[in-house]
């Protein structure tokens, strides 16, 4: 009993810290470039499905911070401009090259290394955030 | 039908015939659609764009979703980029009046599965659509379409003075190949290494947009771009690593370092500086002539425009250089 409880309790945090496997990929890059040709890409409605495994695992308001603050020197951002966890890196201006930085910015921030597949699964600041800390975690 | 004057810059006005475009575009000029070895390259400078009636014109062109999107940008500069790029691809996909349907208004927009645009044509038993493809890129100063007939295309356009918040050299060690590194390590002036930065940069990115699979499908450090030796005849600047690293009219090369791909020596470049002011690249496949000889030269032509408003072809003059590819 104890080890069935166990190896389902592991399928599930396998899951949860690779919620991305079943979905079509969606370069973030691109996505940057490709984002004004104004149509909805189907797997952008796919990407927001894994938000109810980020319910249970949303980044701490520090790490939020942190990140608006990267974004905001990357993007050279006028003070007023209001940067939260909900807004997109695309709408920011943000380009394919400031998205990079941007990522490599947090990889030195915070000391973690993001691959291609999981840099292109953030959309917004509250993405990065969140992926950070299960990043950290991860550590 | 519109006679072409190559390597002159010249400044056409003219009223469009159709009444349907008068209704839509008042001044819309059709060109004809690129040739199979001919690239076509598009871009407008959103500095010489003032007039709101004209931006009021653009935003009629754009179907409601895409207007949301445009709205979806925060600030009015980047608003006016986007609703200029949206601009841009419409009224220069309309020009090549594919069909008497097509306007820019009336254009339909897809995405592969990969999230790539494209044009969604409406198929009809007696009609096929030409195979037309494009990219867009743009700077918050430039913004640009490329279009080719028969061939997939990727093109990235960046700010040659544009600020690198990274070190260089640990941005390319975490990014990029291992030759690139070493060559962009061999620049010893930091200003001309940020620039062969950005042309390596917009050469990998029109790369991966022409491959059309995103990001994650190619990324940066699984291929490397190489400057093959000058063609015989073109204008060889000095092997000195303090000047200009890219010899002018040379060769680019992509080179797989992964398995994955993909024959990469079907691929063409062409590396251009725009308005003084910009790099540009293009990525698109070599036209392998029928009888399966060796492929044609990229033929490129180069429009400034203000849809709508005014185009000026610009290949051949001081606002569109040629730096590197196109042998």
């Amino acid at each position: 009993m104890a080890s069935v409880t166990g190896s389902s309790a592991s399928i599930i945090s396998s899951s949860l810290k690779q919620p991305n496997q079943a979905f079509t990929r969606m370069s973030t890059v691109n996505s940057v470039s490709l984002s004004i040709s104004g149509n909805v890409f189907p797997s952008l409605r796919l990407r927001s499905a894994p938000s109810h495994f980020r319910v249970s695992c949303a980044a701490k308001p520090e790490t939020v911070d942190k990140v608006c603050t990267i974004v905001r020197k990357q993007l050279a951002l006028p003070a007023e401009s209001a940067v939260t966890g909900e807004s997109k890196f695309a709408a920011l201006g943000a380009d394919s090259l400031d998205t990079v930085e941007i990522v490599m910015g947090l990889e030195e921030e915070f000391g973690i290394s993001v691959e291609e597949e999981s840099a292109q699964t953030i959309a917004t600041v509250q993405d990065a955030a969140d992926l950070i800390e299960k990043l950290i975690e991860k550590k | 039908m519109f006679p072409y004057m190559r390597g002159a810059s010249f400044t056409m006005k003219l009223h469009c015939f159709d009444k349907k475009f008068f209704n839509s575009s008042p001044l819309l000029v059709p060109v004809q659609p690129p040739s199979r070895t001919e690239t076509h390259f598009w871009y407008v400078l959103p500095d010489e764009v003032k007039s709101e009636a004209l931006l009021r014109k653009y935003r009629e062109l754009l179907p409601q979703c895409e207007e949301k999107k445009v709205d979806s940008m925060r600030g009015d500069e980047l608003r006016k980029g986007a609703l200029l790029a949206r601009a841009l691809v419409r009224t220069t996909i309309a020009r090549y009046q594919i069909n008497t349907q097509v306007s820019p208004r009336s254009l339909e927009f897809t995405t592969n599965i990969h999230g790539k645009p494209e044009v969604r044509w409406h198929h009809s038993d007696d009609w096929l659509p030409p195979p037309l493809h494009f990219n867009i890129s743009h700077t918050s100063s430039l913004v640009a379409c490329g279009v080719t007939m028969d061939s997939p295309i990727g093109i990235d356009v960046e700010e040659k003075q544009r600020a690198i918040k990274n070190n260089v050299l640990s941005f390319v060690r975490r990014y990029f190949s291992r030759h690139e590194v070493e060559f962009l390590s061999s620049i010893l002036d930091p200003a001309v290494q940020r620039q062969e930065f950005l042309k390596l940069w917009t050469l990998k990115e029109a790369y991966v947009k022409a491959l059309g699979r995103g990001f994650s499908a190619s990324p940066f450090n699984t291929f490397a771009i190489r400057f093959g030796p000058a063609k015989e005849g073109s204008f060889h600047l000095s092997g000195n690593s303090n000047s200009e690293a890219c010899c002018k009219e040379s060769e680019i090369l992509v080179e797989s370092l992964d398995s994955s791909t993909h024959d990469t020596s079907t691929w063409q470049f062409a590396l251009l500086e725009l308005a003084g002011s910009h790099y540009a690249s293009i990525c698109r496949r070599k036209d392998i002539a029928p009888e399966g000889k060796a492929s044609v030269p990229m033929k490129l032509k180069v429009w400034k425009t203000i849809p709508l408003v005014e185009d000026k072809i610009v290949s051949g003059t001081d606002s569109a250089v040629i730096i590197g590819g196109l042998s």
